[in-house]
């Protein structure tokens, strides 16, 4: 485990010469447990402010549980729960003070499979933003449009505003649920498995997204495609069975792993 | 083993099996056609056998049969005003009263509830399903229209009973049986069936809706009322219909609790009756023509304002998805 650690701070060294490094949220010896299933076990890990860190592994490894507990959304749930801290800038967000709203609110999450709310595209973006703010017409026509703009769906569906979500095809409707996210103007972005559902062109805007967005936010993204870990992030942390088993900078993990088992699942043998 | 290789001209169109294929084909597809057929001429039937039979007395009062009050079996004298208006109230005030508890009912069973008490509500709500109607209504009779009359009866007079307007429907002396305890009867008799079916559609949302509603930083309330309702609508509009036509055609309870009083009143406390509460009752007493064909007539109106309101509906349910967008 301190192996783990030390790994962790090389590459935060490695990587430090950026001036603006910020680690945003830190996991420290975090445990999860499904009832009686130890879920994810001692993960230590930094998630840097304006930076991608990707999670990749074989199904099942714990990947998307260690992103559903950033946003506390596994709560929903009896019989889950974490052990350890996940601080956010400082605070633990595991603690049960923890104001839920506001932290889904600090921190936005997308999902799987696109999920637009059975209203309007605008209602969809503006959803989010009147659950905390009371905005003007004007102000909220804004911040629709900012968000919109940002997710570069604007162009597309400027003219359709007041139509349904469900309207627009599979990738706009992804881009309107990270739009959706954005305007509530998050500090940290959860995407999980963000292009699972979606055609290479959706996909590839996906991820040219992701890469526009990184500017603002610290990004957290769970993903099957390695090709796309390795596209998108900055750092990228193998997990297996639960446990974290090499974090790092991006080049290195997929050019010179420093663990075999590691080696093994980028090289395609197993997972 | 098994010889696997088919030749070629065992699967041909002229084949034994495929000749027995094709007949069993067309046998089930003429069996499923006569069921659908049957329904069709049932329904057709009913509709014959209602016109039919109420047919001397739409003849006798015309239209006038849906605007009179006057009910008078001695003077042959027949108007259906008032079993309309019972029937039309009492369901009002069922759904009034009974689908906001079935939706609390529901969305604390699926967003709320602990897991443990789950099953134990969830089975209480189907229990009470199963309660013959003929219950319902000697407990209204001998326990609830009493303890309404002692209590909340007088309370509604003296303060509901003063306010302007309103006030109207809150007046008179509390009987205790009449249009407010039968709606609030009804209430209770439609209850699980809308909880039950609000709950069953309340579960189809999918998770990640839910957590992405939740993700954002909403409050359980802000969920169900900004995503899992309009997400469920039409199968909500379909478990509040099922309910309605429950209240509109309950026959038992009601007639035990209203009273059963061809009369218009302006307070809800006072009794008056419901059609299925009117045929139900005079039937076996409807000596001449006129009479048993004025309560044929009366189920002949039944029929229409359920179909009315069915297609009111449907109607609404097209409005709402225009407007959602879908």
């Amino acid at each position: 485990m301190t192996a783990l650690s030390m790994t962790a701070e090389q590459s935060q060294a490695a990587l430090a010469t950026d001036g603006d490094m910020r680690e945003k949220i830190s996991v420290r010896n975090l445990n999860f447990y499904y009832g009686g299933f130890h879920a994810l076990r001692h993960i230590n890990l930094p998630l840097f402010d304006k930076r991608v860190t990707a999670f990749i592994g074989p199904s099942g490894c714990g990947k998307s549980t260690l992103l559903r507990i950033l946003n506390r959304i596994y709560d929903l749930y009896p019989n889950q729960r974490a052990e350890g801290e996940v601080l956010l800038d400082g605070e633990n967000l595991l603690s049960p003070k923890q104001d839920l709203n506001l932290l889904r609110a600090r921190v936005g999450m997308v999902f799987q499979k696109p999920t637009p709310f059975p209203m309007s595209i605008y209602d969809n973006v503006a959803y989010g933003i009147r659950l905390y703010e009371k905005l003007s017409r004007a102000d909220m026509d804004v911040r629709v449009e900012e968000a919109l703009r940002k997710t570069a769906l604007w162009t597309e569906v400027k003219d359709k505003l007041r139509q349904s979500g469900l309207s627009l095809s599979g990738g706009q409707q992804q881009r309107l649920c990270i739009a959706r996210a954005v305007a509530v103007r998050p500090a940290v972005l959860l995407l999980d498995e963000p292009t699972s559902a979606l055609d290479p062109i959706s996909t590839s805007k996906i991820e040219e997204l992701v890469d526009e967005l990184k500017p603002d936010y610290c990004i957290a993204i769970v993903t099957h495609n390695m090709q796309q870990a390795a596209r998108v992030s900055d750092f990228t942390a193998f997990m297996y069975l639960g446990e974290l088993v090499e974090y790092g900078a991006t080049d290195t993990i997929f050019t010179a792993p420093k663990e075999e088992k590691t080696e093994q699942y980028i090289t395609g043998r197993f997972g | 083993m098994v010889d696997m290789a088919v030749k070629a001209s065992d699967i041909s169109a002229e084949s034994p099996r495929a000749r027995t294929q094709r007949r069993n084909d067309l046998l089930f597809r003429g069996a499923t056609l006569f069921f659908a057929l049957l329904v069709l001429t049932l329904l057709g039937g009913v509709i014959i056998s209602l016109i039919h039979g109420a047919l001397p007395a739409l003849k006798a009062f015309g239209f006038g049969f849906v605007t009179t009050e006057i009910w008078n079996p001695v003077t042959e004298k027949f108007g259906a005003l008032a079993p309309i208006y019972g029937t039309l109230v009492t369901s009002a005030i069922a759904m009034l009263v009974g689908v906001p508890v079935s939706f609390g009912i529901a969305i604390f069973l699926t967003e709320l509830c602990p897991a443990w008490a789950k099953r134990p509500i969830g089975i209480a709500v189907e229990l009470l399903a199963g309660i013959p109607s003929i219950i319902y209504g000697i407990w209204g009779l001998f326990v609830f229209a009493p303890f309404l009359q002692r209590t909340v009866q007088p309370f509604l007079i003296n303060t509901l009973g003063n306010v302007p307007g309103i006030g109207v429907w809150f007046k008179g002396p509390p009987y205790g049986i009449g249009v407010l305890t039968a709606g609030l009867i009804l209430a209770i008799m439609i209850l699980p069936f809308i909880t039950s079916i609000t709950r069953d559609v309340f579960e189809t949302m999918p998770t990640m809706l839910r957590e992405s509603a939740y993700g954002l930083g909403a409050t359980t309330w802000e969920v169900v009322r900004d995503i899992t309702i309009p997400y469920t609508r039409v199968g909500l509009v379909g478990g509040v219909m099922l309910g309605l036509g429950r209240a509109l055609g309950e026959t038992m309870a009601v007639t035990f609790v209203i009273g059963n009083s061809h009369r218009i009143a302006s307070s809800l406390l006072a009794p008056g009756t419901t059609i299925s509460a009117a045929i139900a009752n005079e039937f076996t007493e409807a000596v001449g023509d006129t009479y048993t064909s004025s309560l044929i007539a009366l189920g002949l109106v039944l029929f229409v304002i359920t179909f009315i309101v069915l297609s009111l509906a449907k109607l609404m349910l097209v409005r709402m998805n225009r407007k959602a967008g879908t």
